[in-house]
């Protein structure tokens, strides 16, 4: 059983988000509303990947992405936002994301970062 | 919570909206600087339900706190309908020609500035709002067209900016974010206030998009 | 009934391009001011045939229309035309290039409502424009010299005082009076009287930078608005007004006459801080170049 850990402040967002997981014997997911609060449940849930929204109240994805780099630079992170300009995804991507996935999440993309995951684990 | 916002749309509804508006408005974002040249931050958004005769005094509240300011009014009409004010505080003319590189023809226009600055003024407004309403309508499935927009600057006294017409016993959704253009000063908020016309649609669009997704 | 001749012979311009600006469709109205007919434009690039168009902001327009599918109001105030075509009446409009408004809007695919194309429309707004410019110099100017009026030239002072507070830029004033104008019009009558009002009045205007907003202020005294300009530098502008005036003789017919002014300047700065004290200081500082002697420059006590 993999497990998969959503930061995002919107709950419709992370319902979204699983929908296209879906299948729920494979994964365990654990939810998150902000970055502060992903932090502490990443320590004690040790998930196999993050999904990470961008804008947060209190801690945003991207000050997550910096101190969850420092406690483990193997922490694989996929970061979900509409705001895909080339600038935005330098940023991400120079912080150690592993991916991007556009929002809304299309299940075809979310599988697809999944599979990319499985592969490099193996 | 009153009475009033629990009527006319559920805390789940507000939910799926709210979202709708961070996805826009990022696309909205990103789409302004691929094809446009225009770089803008959008911040998190805010849903407001209130009460009609609440809405002029809301607006000249939060309006008030920016003196000196310009509004571009622009109507939006598909099934998703309403009114979409851009409010820009303290503008330096010179920044917001800039915007649209039309800088280098300053000196060759005889108009006086401020005939410049109000039609450039509509012409961001326009694009911007076009932007931001465009993408929601898209995420909605909905087509919607658009009034020209009109401007108000500054000195007018702000109790005779408003006269929406609305019913007396109805409710207004308003959506909210604040906007900045990058590496500039010129910043300000975009109101949509969403007409009672389209409250039953958006309810039954909101759920579609939750069963679709 | 067989609609589809409209867009034909509708009396409004109507251009549909697609998503690489080239011509689909051209209307009548279009081919008749052009002169170019649809058949040798469709199928070429719009920027082809109208290279003007060839600038960011249309093109920012343009692309906006694809992206989002609003619709982009090109108004004559801001563009003044998109499309340079002739006037259609052999009267003065006071514009070279019929006037337009043209607004632009989305085609979508019927099946899977994607924007595929965009309409333009080309609307002739020559005669509302050239009556609004005649209204609107009418408000401005002053009848007998063509200058600034005194209505036009206080909405100029509080706008520039205006501008000078926000952004703190320097701001000038200079006000000036023929000297002795009285015993011109007594000695050469009215309308000599009248001719040194428009000479003086053309004078200075060419002397002045576009910048500066020069006006009537009243029979025989004149006002100038000069932004972003330090005293010192005022003072010679001012000094060079009354070197213009006083240089060559103001003839007229078998009138020949020496005519002189006097000018007082003012600054806006911390003793100066609303539109009126910029008039009374440079009202003050004239009325000290009258009693000393005229025919001079007379800067405002700084102090």
């Amino acid at each position: 059983m993999k497990k998969i850990l959503i930061v995002d402040d919107s709950r419709v967002s992370r319902i979204m988000l699983k929908k296209c997981i879906g299948n729920s014997d494979k994964y365990e997911f654990c939810e998150a509303e902000n970055g502060q609060v992903g932090l502490e449940k990443y320590r004690d849930f040790r998930p196999d990947v993050v999904f990470l929204d961008l804008t947060m109240p209190v801690m945003g994805g991207r000050e997550f992405l910096k101190e969850i780099k420092k406690e483990n630079v193997d922490a694989k992170i996929v970061v979900c936002t509409a705001d895909v300009q080339r600038k935005a995804l330098d940023e991400v991507f120079s912080l150690g994301a592993f991916t991007v996935v556009k929002k809304p999440p299309a299940k075809g993309c979310v599988l697809d970062a999944l599979s990319k995951l499985d592969q490099i684990n193996k | 919570m009153d009475k009033t916002e629990k009527a006319i749309i559920t805390e789940e509804e507000k939910e799926i909206l709210l979202e709708i508006m961070n996805i826009s408005f990022g696309k909205a974002a990103a789409d302004l600087a691929e094809f446009i040249d225009i770089y803008i931050e959008l911040s998190i958004p805010y849903i407001h339900v209130l009460e009609p005769r609440a809405l002029s005094g809301y607006l000249k509240k939060e309006i008030k706190d920016n003196l000196d300011c310009s509004i571009v009014e622009q109507k939006y009409w598909g099934k998703f309908k309403g009114d979409a004010l851009l409010v820009f505080s303290a503008i330096s003319s010179r920044e917001l020609l800039s915007l649209l590189d039309t800088e280098k023809d300053w000196g060759y226009c005889s108009d006086p500035i401020d005939v410049l600055e109000k039609e450039s003024l509509m012409e961001v407004g326009n694009i911007l709002i076009g932007a931001c309403v465009g993408k929601i309508a898209e995420m909605l499935n909905d087509i919607v067209t658009y009034t020209p927009p009109k401007v108000i600057i500054e000195t007018q006294p702000l109790d005779s900016f408003f006269n929406f017409q609305v019913e007396e016993d109805s409710s207004i959704i308003l959506l909210r974010t604040a906007f900045k253009f990058k590496s500039t000063d010129i910043s300000g908020f975009l109101f949509l206030i969403t007409s009672n016309e389209s409250v039953e649609w958006l309810k039954s669009a909101l759920s579609e998009f939750m069963e679709r997704s | 009934m067989d609609f589809s001749q409209i867009p034909y012979q509708i009396n409004i311009g109507l251009v549909i391009v697609d998503r690489d600006l080239k011509v689909i469709f051209w209307n009548n109205w279009m081919a008749m001011h052009s002169g170019i007919k649809d058949e040798e434009i469709i199928g070429h690039n719009l920027l082809e045939f109208y290279s003007n168009l060839d600038n960011v902001r249309f093109l920012k327009n343009f692309r906006s229309v694809i992206s989002f599918g609003n619709l982009s109001f090109f108004s004559q105030k801001l563009h003044k035309y998109l499309f340079p075509f002739n006037t259609t009446t052999s009267f003065d409009t006071g514009f070279e290039y019929m006037q337009q408004n043209c607004t632009m809007g989305p085609m979508r695919d019927k099946d899977n409502g994607e924007i595929n194309s965009v309409y333009l429309t080309v609307q002739d707004v020559t005669d509302l424009a050239s009556y609004e410019k005649k209204l609107v110099e009418a408000n401005m100017l002053d009848g007998l010299t063509g200058v600034f009026n005194r209505k036009y030239l206080n909405s100029v002072i509080e706008k520039e005082f205006e501008r000078h507070v926000r952004y703190s830029r320097a701001l000038c004033f200079l006000m000036l009076d023929i000297d002795f104008f009285k015993n011109i019009n007594d000695n050469y009558g009215h309308q000599f009287g009248d001719f040194v009002l428009k000479e003086l009045s053309a004078r200075i205007s060419s002397a002045l930078r576009d910048v500066d907003s020069f006006g009537r202020y009243g029979g025989e005294e004149f006002c100038c608005v000069l932004p972003e300009t330090d005293i010192k530098f005022a003072v010679a502008v001012a000094e060079r007004l009354r070197q213009v005036v006083v240089d060559e003789k103001f003839i007229n017919g078998s009138s020949s006459i020496d005519v002189t002014i006097s000018i007082g300047v003012s600054a806006s700065c911390d003793k100066v801080s609303t539109p009126e004290m910029l008039i009374r200081s440079a009202d003050e500082a004239l009325y000290k170049a009258k009693e000393t002697g005229r025919n001079k420059v007379v800067m405002m006590d700084e102090e």
